[in-house]
Formats: structure tokens, sequence, C-alpha cells
């Protein structure tokens, strides 16, 4: 398949206005313009487009949402707060293709009626900070952003907003708190952001990854892109591998390739020929699967089949050598260090839940400890406030699912086998 | 309509509410801990989980709007299961400290475990543990037992505005902590400490002294500090109080109180209160028994008025007495001595200012209701920090801001600068020509209404008059000022005394009249007295009877003669300060004191003091040995706030019922009165208060017909079935003063929210949070003199000087010196000046020009 | 008593007003300007904090509780460069944890810790994106990627 998103990336100077001109960049944006804003948004319902920051939520129907609500200004948020432990995505996009993903912005704010929009950056992206305000600036420049886009009277401005570290920020209504100057703690839902959202405003929250999908899709067509990759969420999906295997890195394919297929063909399979002990499909956050699970479509729609989620598209695979008691810690670890602290059970369940596994990583375990996390999840699970508390209770449990007599075996022999 | 089932049972709604509204409307208990009915709905402890059919997961009551047609069940097996396993996460890092614990007997968390079980400690690693934080007067810390349901946090910055609290870090880490990670250095209101679900915010005014479940009454009452009047409830054991909490659901202050009325009861039982009657003898003050006190004082009395008349006897009632101890005093000068010499410290702006705005736009024109303020579009305030000397009133300011309303202030008001005021800030000399600037320009904006024709050809004279309106307004925010003035539709004008006590007052309550006419305002006077305006109601003044008939009209004073069965005199009294100067002459004799301490809280004390001196004969009532006090001839206890029945009137008209807390022996001072009266052959007999104020409800219009009975209920306000009030009249006087501005040092008030004077000064409670006077200056000002922060300053002016700490502070007005008027030989009215504003007769205390200097360096 | 200086450099000043304009509300260039507030007073001192409450007019314990919220603010002295390194599960199965080892052996440098010449500041990071060449860190604004013991050594030579 040829690249999309990831398009004209080994060029250095790809971030710049001229490259990404020179390569078609803007035209989009022309032509969308020239149509009615309904019109787009039809397009983008027959893509299909589904958000690409792990909930896959259709597209189009939120954009429907808060154009239908009379409040003006209404706002577009990039999501780029790509925090998910495994995930690296959305980096390439802001660093190597910002214009595309500002003309997606730019489109996406005509369609849904937004004359305002921030990129809301993580903080531990500082070089694409940079990157991104030189890049707006550029488009100001050129009449891509501003007051009167392209003379055709459209209003759309644009702003990085950085973040300082804290990973529930992707969540999008934290992430509405943040930028209004608060911690970032969820909010209660109803009311939606996309009719109170930030500055008690209609608001729309997509991923990075899913606003640069917006210049293609327009240029070929929501009929054409409906017809790239996995017909119930199609569209090119960027896939990033890290751990054990040859070729780690960023894949564009098409949405729905197989797990497999991921790791064996495109990466190179297993780094050094060593044995596959376990792969995370989506994200840290995504449930564990052993290696005689992963025979399965990346996608929104087929993973949840198999016992997992897309996610972010995250996929990290470890091999034999690596110790799962251990990799359960350090994620529980960064969940309590995530938790925002607004609601009891992931403020005092995923400390708990990380004590308790640390102590049986040191070789402290003991008997009954197995049970005890899980009942500590399951006294999280479907009682948090927001995903991040349920996310931390599911990797608890579902590592113990599928490799519970591992970290029994390290409450027995007090030390890690797997790694001697 | 909407239908909801809950537990089986339907229940009908007539609007959507949370599902733990719907369920508590149909007395169906749902445990909650971060809910707080004054607070924002949070959803974060997650006990409040119920089931609700058709919806996958478990909802959170407290959260969920019901809908039509919803069934929900609030206690299931599971749900008690998953209650279970979130108080076993809350115990995680709880003490098990109960025992010891002044929250036990109405924790809620205690509570809540008794009901759903504590699961036996699963959890094996270490608790965390905080030691006990005793860094603040009133308020002592166990953090290691929060339970993290913000609640103290979200009182304090959404309903308080004090925002000094917070969560501090994240997650298990999240704890909450002031500013300075310890002190509190913050309003002390306590109202955190009412919504703190557990032990770990307490009062410790009673700290480890009772039990809740030890309390035997909780009495209501008003709180004696202010004008709000908020409702407190006493709780008591042993004759002793030992908490005052607010109750919520009480129309005035709705569960929420300010410092002084929370912590400021201690005076009640403080051990320098007087319990004797004294006698001068030789020279000096001693006990005596109150025989020989009231006889001798009918004597004196007696003799001096058959040998000087009646108007050589003058009194001053209190704005800290109730109704009845006021209407009693005032009859026993007009009835008994024969005089209409009677008044008060209202004298010092407050009289002056509401018969001004009473004469202009009719009878109660400022009495409106305090929380109406918060549904304002628009407040403007002048003259003063309605969030020190009104408190409760000034959070309603800030809730208006909160609410998106505008806040327009002229001068720097400190309580309110996190509310985006829109301030102007002309200082001193300017105020008049902004005034008159805005005055003019809201005439050529929105017009003449042409409702009030006598005004409009005022105010037509102001905008005419050369140099009127035209005033260079160099503050760059005046045009937003002005601009949401002129657009409000809603406005409120909210007038403190520190305008009416600067010089030429009367003008400058002109100007603001005349906006607030121009806006359609509603009119807020401030009020730093428990009871001054029932003491102004009650015919405290030379020149009005009960109910503000002029004493002048002998249709009036017809009916009061005939209550009273004697003559009165038609002649208006000496006002305060002509009693003071007719003292100093020798022209007075013998002066009535009841319930105030004139020598400190009427301007140049020493002058004051030098006058009554000469008197022949001084009575003085009160609670303590005050300055006044010291130089009486008698000296009568009287009981206080807390030890007697009767009724407070606040700023909004709204009489409501004081009463008795403790038993203590003595008399109020209305018996104390009445029994002087009797010794004097005039018969005054009243069973209790209640008959008192029966004779009041009969005398004066305003009060007609109403009973303890009625006012108990609540929410009376006057008239009561009275009589129409009385139309706005003739006469409007203006009297544009001369400014000058010649960069002088002038003095102002500093009013401290910890503080009233007199009694805040007996409470050890209010003097921990402020126990010395400081005067506050801007940096620029104390640069020009050299002065630094810390340093002790001699403050003098033509009368008196004192010396105090200055502490240098940039929200100050330039070229003025803020010194507070509390304690004993620093107080700031010392060293004013007594010239009066020819329109209000109130002291233009804040033209005092003073001179300030080092008197040396203070380490620390 | 609190002496109301201007605390902040006229620069910053500007700098914040000029952030201040791209949002409705003041409050929202709160994490801006504590970003600000941490360069010019090199950590969110008290005083930094009073500054930007001072400048944006909002509460200062609100502020601070949303400084403190958010990892990435200095909310204590820290040293002249600040090593932020991965140990999230990525970089942790290809070695940051021996990193770790490495930084305290050689440089003395401890978790949360500052080396004694003030120079460093180790600071944990979760993952920062860089998964696909693990292990990695940042310094201060920089990105480090297939962190080896040796590629440290020839990286921190360049931070004084
Ligand atoms: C704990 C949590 C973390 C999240 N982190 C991110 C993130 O880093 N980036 C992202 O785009 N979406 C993240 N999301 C999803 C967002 O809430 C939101 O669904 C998404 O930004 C919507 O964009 P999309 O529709 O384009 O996917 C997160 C959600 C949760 C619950
Ligand atoms: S589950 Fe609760 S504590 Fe955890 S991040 Fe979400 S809201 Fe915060
Ligand atoms: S006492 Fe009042 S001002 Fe102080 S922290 Fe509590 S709520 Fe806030
Ligand atoms: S101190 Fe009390 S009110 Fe505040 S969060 Fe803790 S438990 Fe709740
Ligand atoms: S002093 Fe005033 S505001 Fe404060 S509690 Fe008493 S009546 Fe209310
Ligand atoms: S009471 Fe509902 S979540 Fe706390
Ligand atoms: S896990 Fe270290 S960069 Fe992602």
């Amino acid at each position: 398949m040829e690249k999309v998103l990831l398009k004209n990336i080994e060029n250095p100077n790809s971030a710049d206005i001229a490259e990404y001109m020179s390569v078609g960049g803007y035209q989009s944006l022309g032509k969308a313009l020239g149509r009615n804003p309904k019109d787009i948004i039809d397009e983008v319902k027959k893509a299909g487009l589904r958000g690409r920051g792990g909930a896959g939520f259709p597209v189009a129907m939120k954009w429907t949402f808060a154009s239908g609500d009379p409040k003006t200004p209404k706002y577009l948020l990039c999501n780029a707060d790509e925090g998910e432990p495994g995930t690296f995505k959305d980096r390439p996009i802001l660093e190597k293709n910002p214009h595309m993903l500002i003309e997606g912005m730019a489109i996406s704010g005509y369609a849904l009626g937004a004359e305002y929009g921030y990129i809301y950056l993580r903080g531990e992206y500082p070089a694409a900070k940079h990157i991104l305000e030189k890049a707006i600036k550029q488009a100001y420049d050129k009449g891509f952003l501003g007051d009167n886009i392209l003379s055709k009277g459209v209003k759309f401005h644009l702003a990085v907003h950085q973040g300082a570290g804290a990973y529930i920020c992707g969540e999008e209504t934290a992430l509405i708190e943040s930028l209004e100057g608060d911690k970032g703690q969820p909010r209660i839902k109803p009311p939606f952001p996309v009719n109170v959202g930030v500055f008690a405003k209609p608001t729309v929250v997509n991923n990075v990854e899913t606003l640069a999908n917006l210049p293609y899709l327009i240029e070929i067509g929501g009929e054409t892109y409906s017809k790239i990759g996995s017909p119930d969420c199609p569209g090119p999906k960027i896939y990033c591998v890290s751990g054990h295997v040859e070729k780690p890195g960023v894949y564009e394919l098409p949405m729905g390739t197989n797990l497999k297929d991921i790791i064996y063909t495109h990466c190179g399979g297993i780094k050094g020929g060593k044995k596959l002990k376990a792969v995370i499909p989506g994200g840290i956050s995504t449930p564990v699967l052993p290696p005689d699970k992963i025979d399965c479509q990346m996608d929104f729609v087929n993973m949840p089949k198999h016992g997992s989620m897309l996610g972010s598209g995250a996929v990290i695979v470890m091999d034999e050598s690596v110790c799962l008691v251990k990799v359960c810690y350090r994620a529980l670890k960064f969940f309590e260090h995530e938790s925002c602290g607004k609601c009891t059970p992931c403020r005092e369940g995923t400390g708990w839940l990380r004590s308790i596994l640390g102590r049986i990583e040191a070789g402290q375990g003991q008997e009954g400890d197995v049970d005890l996390l899980l009942s500590v999840a399951g006294n999280m699970i479907g009682k948090t406030f927001c995903p991040l508390g349920d996310g931390a209770a599911s990797v608890v449990q579902n590592f113990i699912k599928h490799f519970r007599p591992e970290f029994e075996e390290h409450i027995r022999a007090k030390a890690c086998m797997a790694q001697g | 309509m909407i239908t909801v089932n809950i537990n089986g049972k339907e229940i009908k709604l007539e609007k959507a509410v949370t599902v733990l509204e719907a369920a508590r409307s149909a007395g169906i208990k749902i445990p909650t801990l971060c809910w707080h009915e004054q607070l924002e709905k949070y959803g974060g402890c997650r006990l409040c989980l119920v089931e609700v059919e058709k919806m996958p997961r478990l909802q959170t009551a407290c959260t969920l709007m019901v809908t039509d047609g919803m069934a929900v069940r609030t206690e299931t097996e599971a749900i008690a299961d998953v209650r279970r396993g979130i108080l076993e996460f809350l115990l995680i890092n709880h003490p098990l400290d109960c025992p010891y614990c002044d929250k036990a007997g109405e924790c809620e968390l205690q509570d809540l475990v008794e009901k759903y079980g504590p699961t036996t400690g699963r959890f094996k690693e270490k608790k965390r543990r905080v030691t006990e934080n005793l860094q603040d007067p009133v308020i002592v810390r166990n953090m290691e037992r929060c339970v993290m349901c913000t609640r103290c946090v979200r009182m304090c910055e959404g309903v308080q505005g004090a925002s000094a609290i917070g969560v501090i870090d994240r997650g298990g880490h999240s704890h909450i902590e002031p500013f300075s990670g310890n002190r509190y250095n913050c309003e002390y209101c306590g109202n955190c400490v009412s919504v703190c679900p557990v032990g770990a915010i307490m009062s410790r005014l009673h700290r480890h002294s009772y039990r809740p479940w030890q309390v035997k009454e909780n009495i209501e009452t008003v709180c004696p500090y202010c004008a709000v009047g908020c409702t407190v409830i006493a709780q008591v054991r042993d004759d002793v109080i030992k908490r005052v909490v607010p109750r919520i659901g009480s129309p005035v202050n709705n569960g929420m109180l300010c410092s002084r009325g929370r912590f400021g009861y201690e005076f009640v039982g403080d051990p320098e209160r007087l319990t004797s009657p004294m006698v001068r003898k030789n020279g000096v003050l001693e006990e005596t028994t109150w025989e020989e006190a009231i006889g001798l004082v009918a004597k004196k009395l007696a003799e001096i008025k058959d040998r000087n008349g009646g108007d050589a006897i003058a009194g001053i009632a209190s704005p800290r007495c109730t109704n009845e101890d006021n209407y009693v005093f005032q009859k026993f000068m007009r009835a008994v001595i024969g005089t209409n010499n009677i008044d008060s410290t209202a004298r010092m702006g407050y009289a002056g200012a509401q018969a001004f705005i009473e004469n202009i736009f009719g009878q109660g024109a400022t009495g409106n209701i305090i929380s109406g303020l918060s549904n304002s579009d628009t407040v403007l305030v002048a003259g003063g920090d309605p969030t020190t000397i009104n408190p409760i009133l000034g959070l309603q300011i800030r809730a208006c801001s909160r609410k998106g309303g505008n806040v327009l202030t002229i001068g720097h008001v400190r309580g309110l600068r996190n509310f985006s005021p829109v301030e102007l800030t002309p200082g001193g000399g300017r105020e008049t020509a902004l005034l008159e600037r805005i005055v003019s320009e809201l005439v050529s904006r929105k017009g003449l209404p042409g409702s009030n024709t006598i005004l409009e050809s005022r105010i037509k004279t102001v905008v005419d008059a050369a140099g009127a309106g035209k005033a260079d307004v160099s503050e760059k925010d005046y045009p937003d000022f002005i601009g949401k003035l002129t657009a409000s539709g809603t406005p409120a004008v909210v007038i403190g005394k520190d305008l009416l006590q600067s010089a030429g007052s009367g003008y400058k309550l002109f100007l603001l009249c005349a906006i607030n006419y121009l806006i359609n305002g509603r009119l807020y006077l401030l009020s730093d007295h428990a009871n001054e305006q029932g003491m102004l109601d009650m015919g405290c003044a030379p020149d009005l009877l009960p109910g503000y008939r002029p004493v002048g009209y002998a249709e009036f004073r017809k009916r009061y003669e005939n209550a009273w069965k004697t003559k009165i005199s038609e002649r208006p009294g000496l006002n305060i300060f002509e009693m003071i100067e007719a003292a100093g002459k020798g022209d007075l004799k013998a002066m009535y004191v009841m319930g105030e301490n004139t020598v400190f809280n009427l301007p140049d004390g020493a002058n004051v003091e030098a006058s009554m001196r000469k008197l022949e004969f001084l009575v003085v009532q009160d609670l303590f040995l005050t300055e006044t006090a010291r130089l009486a001839d008698v000296v009568l206890p009287a009981l206080g706030w807390g030890e007697k029945d009767g009724t407070f009137t606040n700023m909004e008209r709204r009489i409501q019922r004081v009463r008795k807390t403790v038993n203590r022996a003595g008399m109020e001072d209305w018996r104390i009165i009445a029994e002087i009266s009797k010794n004097m052959s005039f018969g005054m007999n009243y069973a209790g208060s209640e008959a008192v104020f029966e004779e009041i409800t009969k005398i004066s219009p305003l009060h007609r017909d109403l009973t303890y009975d009625e006012i108990a209920a609540g929410n009376v306000i006057y008239p009561y079935k009275g009589e129409p009030l009385r139309g706005a009249v003739g006469e409007i006087p203006l009297n544009k003063p001369e400014t000058a501005s010649d960069g002088k040092i002038t003095l102002g008030i500093d009013r401290v929210l910890f503080h009233s004077g007199t009694l805040s000064r007996k409470s050890p409670a209010l003097v921990k949070m402020y126990s010395e006077s400081v005067a506050r200056m801007d940096p620029g000002t104390a640069g020009a003199l050299s002065l630094k922060d810390g340093d002790m300053v001699r403050i003098s002016s033509k009368s008196h000087s004192i010396e105090l700490r200055l502490s240098v502070d940039g929200e100050v007005e330039p070229s003025v010196v803020l010194v507070p008027n509390i304690f004993e030989g620093k107080g700031a009215l010392s060293l004013a000046g007594n010239i009066l504003d020819p329109v209000l007769k109130a002291p233009a205390v804040c033209a005092t020009e003073v001179t300030v200097e080092s008197v040396g360096k203070v380490s620390s | 008593m609190d002496i109301k200086d201007i605390m902040f450099s006229q620069a910053a000043i500007k700098e914040i007003e000029e952030i201040r304009a791209k949002y409705p509300t003041a409050r929202a260039a709160l994490l801006p300007a504590l970003y600000v507030a941490q360069r010019e007073f090199g950590w969110l001192s008290p005083e930094a904090y009073e500054a930007v409450s001072e400048i944006l007019g909002v509460p200062k314990a609100i502020a601070r509780g949303v400084g403190t919220f958010y990892a990435m603010y200095k909310n204590r002295p820290m040293g002249r460069n600040v090593v932020q390194l991965c140990t999230n599960v990525s970089c942790m199965i290809l070695g940051a944890e021996r990193l770790v080892d490495f930084l305290k052996n050689k440089y003395g440098l401890e978790p949360g810790g500052t080396t004694p010449d003030n120079r460093f500041s180790l600071v944990i990071m979760e993952c920062i994106g860089a998964c696909g060449t693990a292990p990695a860190m940042l310094i201060n604004d920089d990105f480090y990627e297939n962190l080896t013991e040796k590629y440290i050594d020839e990286i921190l030579e360049k931070y004084r």
C-alpha cells in the first residue's frame, strides 16, 4: 500500500510547507472549502472513518452532534497526548508531517463549524511543539489558517497547547479540563463535550492520526476510502511495534492487517530468533495475548473477538526472556503513577495492586496473593470513574488469566524463573 | 412529569433530578461520601453506585439524572459487596483511631463501615502516616483520616470562594493542603470543617472536650457579629456553648458561616465578664448590690432631671443589643427622662445614609434580600470590602461572579480580587469626579427614566455643572466598567462605610444613588453590627420614634403618648456627637450608655473621654469593663448574647429570634432599665422579652401584629402586615465638597475579617487569628517615607498618636495608611477628627491627615 | 508580609501576555504560564506560583494544585540538566533498568536525585513515545534513542 499518513517522511524537510505543498498538500483544503460543510461530513460518513485514539468512535457522528448544537463558537481539539505506553504512532505525523495534521484540522473545523482549534500536545514532545508552531505560522502566512482562509470567508484559528506529563489528559474530558487550566481529571458525562466541552462550548476531540486522514479522504473521496482495509473500520492505520522484534518501528498498513503478519512479515519476526512469550497488541491498557492467540485482524471490530482490543495499535512484543510478573508490575506502577486520584477504586486500588505485584516480583509473594490480586482488581473493574482504572484492573486480570502459573511459580520459588 | 422506580417504589418528579435526589425525596437513603448538598457534584467516592435497568455498568446515583421510566435498585447484595470493596479501599490508609477521634459519632465513614461491614485488613503494607497539625488557631487537621472526597476543597473554592486549599499532587499521593503547605492563612470561615465527612479537619475550639452525642441542646439563634444576621445553632452542654454551627436551608446563610460567626462565641464564657454592679466610691469602682446600684441610678437621674431638666440627660443605645433592649431604652429616655437625647454609633454613617437613601427612594429602599445578589447580572461595590464587613453577603457577590455576573468596584476590593472585578481605583481625591463622570455618562447613554422628578432635577444640576462628567479617567478599564454598568439588567449597588466616612460623603452617596437610579438597581448598605438596623427601627434616634415616625409631628407623637401614657418632648434631641460636645461644655449633666464603648468607637477618643469625664453622672451598662465603663459612676452588667432572648433585625429587615443558650444570673438590658424606671415611679412591667415585643408590635407600624411564633417560623421581613411604606419625599440636599488632593497621607479604617472590636477581642479564637493590630501601607508610600515592612511606626494625627507594626502591602491604595479599630489603645478612631459631613452628619474619618514615622526596626 | 514586587522579568510578562491572548480565559493560560515560571525561577518555588497567581488572577493554592498534578513541572529545585529516562515496558524489556543502575553507579545519579555539582537530575519517565527505538530518554528538550551505556557517556558529555 502506498503510504498516506507517513508519506514523504523520509524527506528531511517534510515538515516544511513548501515540501508538503510540492506533494499535493493543502489541495484537499481548497477542495473542501468549495463544498458545503454538510457534504464533507457526509463524505466522512461514507468513508466510515473511525477515531484512531483508541475507542474507534465514528468520526462523522461526533461531528454531526457538535455541528448540530446551536452554541458558538465551537472548538476542535486535536488529541496529541499520545501517552499509552508502547504508542509512538502520532509522533511521526507531528514531527514529520505537521501540515497534514493542520490541513486535516482546517478541513474538519470547516466541516463541523469550529472556528478555533488547539492541538493538545503531550509535554514529552518538546521538539514537536516547535515544529508544529513553525508549521502553524507558515500555514497562517499562506492563508490556510486565519479569519479568511483561502479568501473564502472561512475562519479557523489554531494553537498548540502543551501538556505537562499526565497520561490521563489523553482522556478527552480530562484533556478539556487541562486545556482550561485545571488538573486533568475527567468530567462527569453527560453533558458530552460535543455539547458542553471546552469553555462550555460544543467541542470535538479527535486523535492526531484521525485528523491526518482527512486530506487523503477528501482527495480520493469517501467511497474509495471505504475500500481500504477492514470494511467495518476502513482506512490506513499506523501500527507501532516495539520490543523483541527484528525491525521495530511504525508501519502504515491497511486497517485489519493480521497481528501475526505484522510481527513476522513486516517486522521480521522475533529478535534473535527467540521464542515469543506474549504480545500486548494495542498499548499497555489492552489485554495481553499469549503466542497462540495472535492470529487476528488488528482492527476495532475483530480484536475484541480475540479477547483484546486494537487500542492505539501499539504492539509490544515480548520474548521468552521477559518476566511477565515484572511487566505486569511495571504496568501497574504506570497506572498508579498516572491515576488522577479522583475516584476511590483507582486511586487506592492501583497502588495496592502495584504493591502486591511488587512483593511477588521481589520474591516476597505470599500464598493467596494471586487471588488477592484478582479480588482487588475485581473491586475496581466497573466501579471506576473513567476507563483508566478499569484498564489497570484488566491488565492484572488478563496477565493472570493467560499466565497464572508464572505468577504462582514466582511466589513459590520466591524468585523469577524467566530471568533465571 | 417523570416517573422513576426505585427499589420497587414509584416516584413522580416534576423535573429531572439526580437519582440520589429522587431517592431522598422518597425517603430512600443511598450512601454517599463525596456528595454534599451545598457542593457541585463530583462522583469520586463511588459509594453511591446503584444498579440501573438497561445500563451495563453500575451508576453513581449522585451524578446520574433520572429519565422517565428508569428503574433503579439501591440495595442489593451485589451492591453491598461493591460498597464493602470501596470502603476497604478507603480504609487502606485510614488509621483505626475512632476511639480517639472527636468526629466519632458523627463520622460518615464510621457509619458506613458499621452498615456495610469492615473488611479485615487484607492490606499488608504500611499505612500512610501524617501527624496531627496544630498550626492553625481554630482548625486541627489529622490528614491521615482524609478520604479525599474533596468536599473541603470544593467548599473553599466553589462556595466560600477563598480557594485557600487545594488537592496537591496526584493519584495516591494526592492530599489536601493550603498554599503554604502548612498553616492555612485563610479566611478561617470553617466551612470546610462543616463539610468534612470524617475527622480530618475539625474545629480546635472543642478539641477533646466533648463528643457529638453529649450535646444536650441545639439552640437556633442569630450570630451576634454583623448585620447579615446568620442563623447559627449553638450546641450546648453543661451550660457551656461547645460549638456553633450553621444550618443548611436557613434563608440568610444556608449552611455557611464566617470566622466570627463560627468561632467567635467564646466571649460568652469569658472570665472577665462583669457579673456584679459597680459603683464609684472615693474615685474607685467597687462591686455592690443591684439594689444599691439601681437605687443610685434612679436617684441621680431623677435629681438631675428635676434640677436641669430631661434634656440635660442623654442616652446611647446599642447596635449589639436586641430590639427589645433598645425599645425599652428609648422609651425610658423619652417617657421617663423626658428627652429625645437618644442616639447611637449608627451616626457614624449608617443612620445618615439610610435616611438619605430612604428620602430619595422610599422607606426600606436598602432592605434587599442578600441572597438575591448572586442572581444579579452586575454588582457595583463602593466604599468597602463586603467580604470582610458582611462576609456572607460577600459570598453572594463572589457567587454572582462565578455565575457569570459582572463585579464592578470603585477602589480595590481585596476579597473580590480573584472574582474578575473590573476595578476603578481613583484614589481619595478623584473619587467624586469619577462618580460624576459615571453619572453624566449614564445619563447620556441611557437617558433619564422620568420617574423621580426631584432626583432628576438634582442629577441635571450635577451633569450641567462645569467640569462634571469631564473628569479625565485614566483607568484602562473604564470603558469596560461603564459598558457593563450601562448594559446591566438586574444590577445591585453595594455601599460600604468607608465611603460614608470619607470627605464629601453626602455628595458621593448622592452620586451613587443617582447611578442606582439610572441603572434601576437595588441598594445594599453594609453594616458591621448585628442589630444596627433594628436599633434604628426601635426609635433610637434623636428625631425618630419607633417605626421611623418623626418626633416633630404632633399627630404621630400622639399615638406613642397614648401608648406610653405620658408626654413626649417635641424637640428633637442631640445626636451622639452633639452629646459629646454638650458634655464637654458642661451642658449635659448625665449620660446613660447601654452596650456601647463610646470612647473607643467614636472619633478622637481622647476628646470623648475628656468630655465624658466632665459629666456629673455616667451610667454604663455593658458586658465588660470597657474603656468607657471605666469612666462610669455606676457600671451595670447586663446579660449578653447567648444569655437572653429577643430579636434582631438584619440589613434585609428580616426580624429574627435570638435565643438564650446558657443560663447566667443577671438581667437583660431592658430589664435593668425597667427596674430603674420602676424606681423612678414609672411602671414598666414586662413579663419577659416577648411582652416587650408585643408592645413594639402594637406601636411600630412596621412590626404590626407580629408574634414570636411567627418569627420563629422564619422569613419575617418587615413591614409585617404594616402600613404602606412611606414613599420618597421632598428635599435632596446637595452639597458638593471642595476636593483637595494634596498628597498628604490620610487615615483609613482597616476592617479586619476576624474582628468586630468589642466582642471579638474577647473571643480567644478570633484573637488568635489576628492578635495584633498592624497598619498597612502601599510600597510606594512606605518607600517615600523610608519605611519598611515590619517597622514599628508612630501614626499621629492632630488629636492623638498610636504605635503599631507596619505591613507594606501592594493592595493598599497610595497615600493611605490603614489601621484597624480593634484593640485597646491601638484603635484607628482615636486618631480621627470630628469633622462631620453636612448632609449625612457622619464624621469624615477617612479624611484625617496623619503622619507616619518609624520608631524602630523590629527584628523577626 | 506580601510585598508585591513585579516578580517576572519584562520579557516573561510579555510572553505570558501573548500566551494569554491565545485563550478566551486567563485560567486557560495557567499551564503554559507555569512553564514560563519554572524557566524564570528555575523551579516552581512558592514565589513562582505567587507570580503566576498574580499575573493571571488565579488563586495561588489552585495554581499550586495544578502545578503539582503534572509530572513535568519541577516542584523542587533541580539540576541544570534533567535526564528523563523512560523505564516503561518497551524500554524496560530492552534494558532500561540496566541504564538506571549505570547512571547510579557511574554518575551517582539516583532516580529523583541530583548530582552534587548540580549538573544533572534524573527523572524516571513513563513512556515517552520512542518505544520503537528503546531504550530512550530526553535530556531537557532533546530526544536520545537506542541507548547503550557507551552512548549515554557520549551524550552526557554534551551537557555541562
Ligand atoms: C485513559 C485514557 C487515555 C487516552 N489517551 C488517549 C491519547 O493519548 N490519545 C488519543 O488520541 N486518545 C486517547 N484516549 C481516547 C480519547 O478519550 C478520545 O476518545 C479520543 O481522543 C477521540 O479521538 P478519536 O475519535 O479520533 O479517536 C484516551 C482515553 C482514555 C480513557
Ligand atoms: S479511574 Fe478514577 S482515579 Fe483513575 S484516572 Fe479515572 S477518574 Fe482518575
Ligand atoms: S476555613 Fe474557610 S477559607 Fe479556610 S480553608 Fe476552610 S473553607 Fe477555606
Ligand atoms: S479533609 Fe475531609 S473534606 Fe477534605 S478531602 Fe479529606 S475527608 Fe474530604
Ligand atoms: S459575622 Fe455576619 S456574616 Fe459572619 S456569621 Fe455573623 S452574621 Fe454571618
Ligand atoms: S457520593 Fe456519589 S460518587 Fe461519591
Ligand atoms: S516505553 Fe519507553 S519510550 Fe515508550
